[in-house]
């Protein structure tokens, strides 16, 4: 563990998120490219960031498109009962 | 009603009309932008400023809503069920959530995010409808949460094997990183979700859920690391590993 290492790891989530500015990015990167424990880590916080995304999408009943497409059209006559 | 009201910048004193079909009834949005330019000119606003008023996209027409708005349902009905845990409350938050977008619809501009406006108003419609009910404190506090914190744990009890912190993450299933989710509270739930689930930027979900970048920041991190606690605390649980 180096002063590289803490500085790589405060900005894991900022890196893995693609919200760090152009110079820090690098410099983490650069960090990465000699470090194997780091590129672990960072490569495990990538995977599950990617295993939420996946596990956290659930399909829509069926007929949610149907509901929806019906409360707006109720909704439309409502507003405007000649149409 | 303008549910991404403060989300863009505008200069101040200087308001853009809210009537977007007046001014297609006038003959398009042409009029709508010299009607701009001469309101600008008037109030000696510099040329950087007018040119970006004057490229202002029109107010959405509510016509259109069901074409612009229908291929997100699908990503609010899962944001939605990850929210209230329940699909009933889902497909009801997601309903009140379409019938107030198509109500306030002449209010969103087109050619800004439309999906941050949509969730944005899903989360308030969410949060009026659920955090009465549950009668607990908005904040909760999570301690003291170590960083890298599942990656080290699982790193310890799988030896000093390559790669086997990955390896020992697909023994999670779908259902565990669910209820590790589900069991963040709502103020660092919200963020993870927003981030992780639906890809947003940082700015984005502060729009969404109307806090500083800087808050998003932090609630986002810490949740992460919480759900990490949680998985962990899952696994040992389950009896997938030994705790440390």
């Amino acid at each position: 563990m180096t002063s590289g290492c803490s500085d790589a790891v405060e900005y894991v989530y900022q890196y893995i998120d693609d919200e760090l500015t152009v110079t820090r990015k690098a410099r983490i990167k650069w960090h990465l490219k000699h470090c194997g424990n780091c590129t672990d880590a960072f490569a495990f916080e990538v995977q599950l960031k990617e295993k939420i995304a996946s596990a956290g999408k659930t399909e829509p009943p069926a007929e949610l498109f149907d509901t929806l497409r019906a409360l707006i059209q109720q909704e439309r006559i409502q507003q405007d009962p000649d149409r | 009603m303008s549910p991404l009201k403060g989300g863009r910048k505008k200069r101040p004193g200087v308001t853009v009309p809210n009537s977007g079909s007046r001014f297609r009834e006038d003959g398009g949005s042409s009029r709508a932008t010299q009607a701009l330019t001469l309101l600008v000119a008037q109030m000696h606003v510099p040329r950087s400023s007018l040119h970006r008023l004057a490229t202002l996209q029109p107010m959405a027409d509510q016509e259109n809503f069901e074409a612009d708005a229908m291929q997100y349902a699908p990503q609010l009905y899962s944001a939605a069920l990850r929210m209230t845990r329940n699909p009933a409350d889902a497909e009801d938050v997601v309903q009140e959530t379409f019938l107030k977008a198509y109500r306030a619809y002449d209010s969103y501009q087109e050619g800004t995010n439309l999906k941050a406006w949509l969730y944005r108003i899903l989360t308030n419609t969410y949060i009026n409808k659920y955090r009465k009910a549950q009668r607990r404190p908005n904040e909760v506090e999570l301690g003291e949460l170590q960083d890298l914190y599942l990656f080290k744990r699982l790193g310890e009890v799988s030896g000093a094997s390559q790669s086997a912190e990955a390896e020992a993450l697909e023994l999670f299933v779908d259902d565990d990183i669910i209820a590790a989710l589900e069991s963040l509270p709502e103020n660092f739930r919200l963020p993870v979700l927003y981030a992780d689930v639906e890809g947003f930027s940082y700015k984005e979900i502060a729009e969404i859920l109307d806090v500083p970048i800087g808050t998003v920041m932090s609630r986002l991190h810490r949740g992460r690391k919480a759900l990490q606690r949680k998985l962990w605390n899952l696994a040992v649980e389950r009896g997938i590993v030994e705790p440390l």
